[in-house]
């Protein structure tokens, strides 16, 4: 076999609150009947990749539910397929993955059991449509021992990534993990292509001094110092890693957008997810609705603006959603307000509550960094009682029910 | 284990859906945007949990094997019983064509023998209701019938579309009469069946009867068999004509509609298309419809129902119709009270289905009678060119079939009917 798979899920992805506090973050949904992590799957399976270790650690229920035995991605096969490969015991004691890396390591023999040419190591966190196959056989032409994916990226960010330094060859000279001052804007997208060989015998000679737990920060590096060929393959494309509610706000709304730069409804490209077994969406004459993705299965009644609808949302008559995202099985009451929220599976939200009414800029006090653009986020199962208002940049943390709130407002920048 | 393993007859040519059903069987119509008619009696056998299921096909039946398959979206590819596609075949005894639903089980009379199960299930591919099958089947188990049928009450105005029964005391059947003039009675057939195995076996092997609710049902009651009838009061539509097919598709439109799909107690599994949400742009408008993932409308959709993928552009006008998959409407089109099948193109400013005139159909004047405008499959509508109502488009006709016409009066048929 020529390429095998490995998907990086373990990461706890925090920055994104509420959103990943129960779910690992590749299984967040995304574009309203996806998750994050369909996207790499469906890279893998419309690339010809069709053996996929998953790699599991915090929280991983709801990814486990949702590949279950990979029957969307045709990955249910007899030789292959997907794996999920969550930490394990053995007799020499227990471990759960330190990083990357390690997690990768501790799971070698599964690897070598397959005995692939080359090791794709891919992130289940990004949302993108790229063939590997070109990538794979650069690596091949380069007799590449790495090959990492890169990119340009507005040099005022580069300093979020790992930004290489190329010589006309496409190998990488240099490579600083998150600088403080960056070269170069090529940055890393997190997607290598390994020789097996060499994959195996670098991971293995991690020590005290020298680990080997993180692909950026150890392996890379490592590889770089003792000589061996790591060549950058330039992607040109959409590629974005969701890593905060901000973003992952402004993601999903861009694909209400006329015409997108993620283009969701080629047919040469699909991507694939578990769909629920839903029927059509419903929009009832009292609707309306304009600059939004609905899925199946949601009943609209009042008016939609500019959101992003996963299945089996209500929203009740004249109730007013704008520049929101609404996942699976909200109830969203008569005349209720939502204005730049990101809701969570299973709330209900009471009549006439309004949210994200305030000021924005305030952000919030609990987690300033992470919820300051004026976007409130709302758990999942939360019960919000009937004619609350909530400002901007609230923090509504999951099953929470009519007596954690106060009894009229939520102000700006508040945790309930 | 289930007491009875079901069989689902969907092998006939059924000439009154017109386009829809030139180019496929109609268990394999689509319907209610993403499902096909056939899923809902194969959602009603697993949600029964009747897990043994045989599919009797003939005519058409290229779109509905790609349908079935190996019966995944039911949890149907099992080891042992699952679903199996029963085809027309040649050598032995019964090999021929299936001339009628009665003698297409009888062709399959070595399927139904080495079944374990002691019950029948003899069902049609093509109604649409949510039933559960259990108390059916309980119900003709405990009176120890030979043959239990499934009966409602229909319109006084359209019994002579049914086979018409009357129950006596105990609710045994005395009297059938198939598809009568005039009924004193309303009380009709479903053709839904559950039969003593032995005896059905018993009664096809010795005779030649072509259809179970002509000559099945009449030959055992005039016999002295135990037939009795299950009334059963739940939503129930065969969508024989088009007009019956456009009604139970306009009735999903309702508040509380009838036909409740969204209840997850009764899921109906259909092979979904791998699809996004629905997109609606920036002027979309759209009001009281049906709306399938896959779908982008970036104009005016009033009391619709549209399967996945369907376009509909800036500008473009869809009132009253049910578009099928992949159904393209361009700037400026009109589209009212039409069926358009999938992969149709509507060109630009083309109206279809218009004017007052609703002249019948020249060669369905008893089927295509109520002002519905029918596109076949693939077919393409040249920009500009009006069409009236009752028009029939057969499937895969081409702009230059339409040559300079500026317009298609109500009533006429164009392209060829590809039937047969």
């Amino acid at each position: 076999m020529r390429t095998l798979a490995m998907i990086l899920a373990g990461g706890a992805g925090t920055r994104l609150t509420v959103l990943s506090e129960k779910r690992a973050k590749p299984a967040v949904p995304f574009a309203g009947k996806f998750r994050i992590i369909d996207f790499t799957l469906s890279n893998c399976v419309n690339s010809g990749i069709y053996t996929v270790g998953v790699l599991t650690q915090y929280r991983p229920h709801s990814l486990n539910e949702h590949i279950g035995i990979g029957k969307p991605w045709d990955l249910d096969r007899a030789r292959g397929g997907v794996r999920l490969l969550q930490p394990y015991q053995e007799q020499r004691g227990q471990r759960w993955y330190r990083g990357t890396a390690d997690a990768v390591f501790q799971n070698l023999d599964f690897i070598l059991g397959h005995d692939p040419e080359n090791v794709l190591v891919l992130s289940g966190d990004h949302i993108y449509k790229m063939d590997y196959t070109p990538m794979v056989d650069y690596h091949q032409e380069k007799g590449a021992d790495l090959t990492i994916a890169v990119m340009p990226v507005p040099l005022e960010e580069a300093h979020r990534f790992g930004i290489m330094e190329v010589d006309e060859d496409g190998r990488i000279v240099h490579f600083a993990e998150k600088p403080k001052e960056p070269k170069s804007n090529l940055a890393s997208m997190g997607i290598y292509v390994f020789n097996t060989k060499m994959l195996a015998k670098r991971l293995s000679e991690g020590s005290e001094e020298s680990p080997r737990e993180d692909f950026g920060k150890h392996v890379i590096p490592a590889m770089l110092g003792l000589g061996d060929g790591v060549f950058a393959y330039r992607f040109q494309g959409y590629w974005v890693d969701v890593g905060t509610i901000d973003s992952y706000w402004a993601t999903n709304l861009e694909l209400t957008k006329p015409e997108p730069a993620l283009d969701l409804y080629s047919r040469d490209w699909p991507i694939h997810t578990r769909s629920q077994e839903r029927p059509s969406a419903k929009f009832t004459p009292q609707s309306k609705v304009t600059s939004s993705l609905i899925s199946n299965g949601c009943v609209v009644r009042g008016l939609v603006h500019n959101s992003v609808l996963s299945p089996g949302v209500y929203v009740s008559p004249g109730a007013v959603i704008k520049d929101s995202v609404i996942m699976n099985d909200t109830w969203i009451g008569p005349g209720a307000l939502v204005e730049r929220a990101v809701v969570d599976k299973q709330v209900v939200i009471g009549a006439g509550v309004e949210i994200g009414q305030g000021d924005p800029s305030k952000p919030n006090e609990a987690m300033p960094d992470r919820l300051f653009s004026g976007i409130t986020v709302i758990g999942k199962g939360a019960y919000i009682p009937d004619g609350l208002r909530i400002g901007c940049n609230v923090l509504i943390n999951s099953d929470r029910t009519e007596s954690d709130f106060p009894p009229d407002e939520v102000k700006d920048g508040q945790t309930i | 284990m289930a007491q009875a393993f079901a069989m689902i007859m969907a092998g006939g040519a059924s000439e009154y859906l017109s386009v829809l059903t030139e180019i496929r069987a109609e268990p394999a119509v689509p319907f209610g945007g993403k499902f096909r008619l056939v899923d809902f009696t194969l959602s009603n056998c697993v949600n029964s949990e009747i897990y043994n299921v045989a599919v009797l096909t003939q005519y058409r039946p290229r779109s509905l094997n790609d349908h079935i398959g190996i019966g995944k979206p039911w949890d149907l590819d099992r080891a042992s019983g699952g679903v199996r596609l029963l085809q027309p075949y040649r050598g032995g005894k019964y090999g021929d064509w299936q001339k009628g639903s009665a003698d297409a089980v009888r062709r399959n009379l070595d399927f139904v023998t080495s079944q374990s199960e002691d019950h029948v299930l003899i069902l049609s591919g093509k109604h649409i209701y949510l039933m559960d099958y259990r108390p059916f089947i309980e119900h003709h188990i405990l009176r120890d019938a030979d043959l239990t049928v499934a009966v409602r009450r229909v319109s006084p105005y359209e019994t002579h579309r049914f086979g018409i029964v009357d129950l006596g005391p105990e609710g045994r059947v005395v009297d059938f009469t198939e598809k009568p003039k005039r009924a004193p009675r309303n009380l009709a057939s479903m053709g839904i069946y559950v039969f003593k195995k032995e005896v059905l076996v018993a009664v096809l092997e010795g005779s030649d009867y072509v259809d179970f609710g002509r000559h099945v049902l009449p030959a055992m009651l005039a016999d002295g068999r135990r037939v009795h009838g299950y009334v059963y009061p739940g939503y129930w539509a065969d969508v024989s004509t088009i007009q019956a097919y456009w009604e139970a598709n306009m009735g999903l439109l309702a508040e509380e509609p009838a036909l409740d799909l969204y209840d997850p107690e009764w899921v109906v599994h259909t092979r979904s298309q791998e699809r996004a949400p629905v997109k609606l742009g920036e002027k979309a408008d759209v009001d009281g419809n049906l709306l399938s993932n896959g779908c982008r409308i970036d104009g005016v959709v009033e009391r619709s129902v549209l399967s996945p993928g369907v376009y509909v552009a800036p500008g473009a006008v869809v009132r009253d119709s049910i578009l099928l998959n992949d159904t393209v409407i361009e700037t400026g089109a009109v589209v009212d009270r039409c069926i358009v099948d999938k992969e149709v193109v509507v060109g630009k400013g083309a109206r279809v289905g218009h004017g007052e005139n609703n002249r019948p159909n020249k060669d369905l004047p008893h089927r295509l009678n109520t002002g519905l405008t029918l596109i076949g499959k693939g077919s393409t509508i040249p920009p500009a060119l009006t069409i009236g109502r009752n028009v029939v488009v057969h499937p895969f006709t081409q702009a230059e079939v339409f040559g300079e016409r500026k317009r298609i009066i109500s009533g006429q048929s164009v392209g060829q009917d590809i039937r047969w």
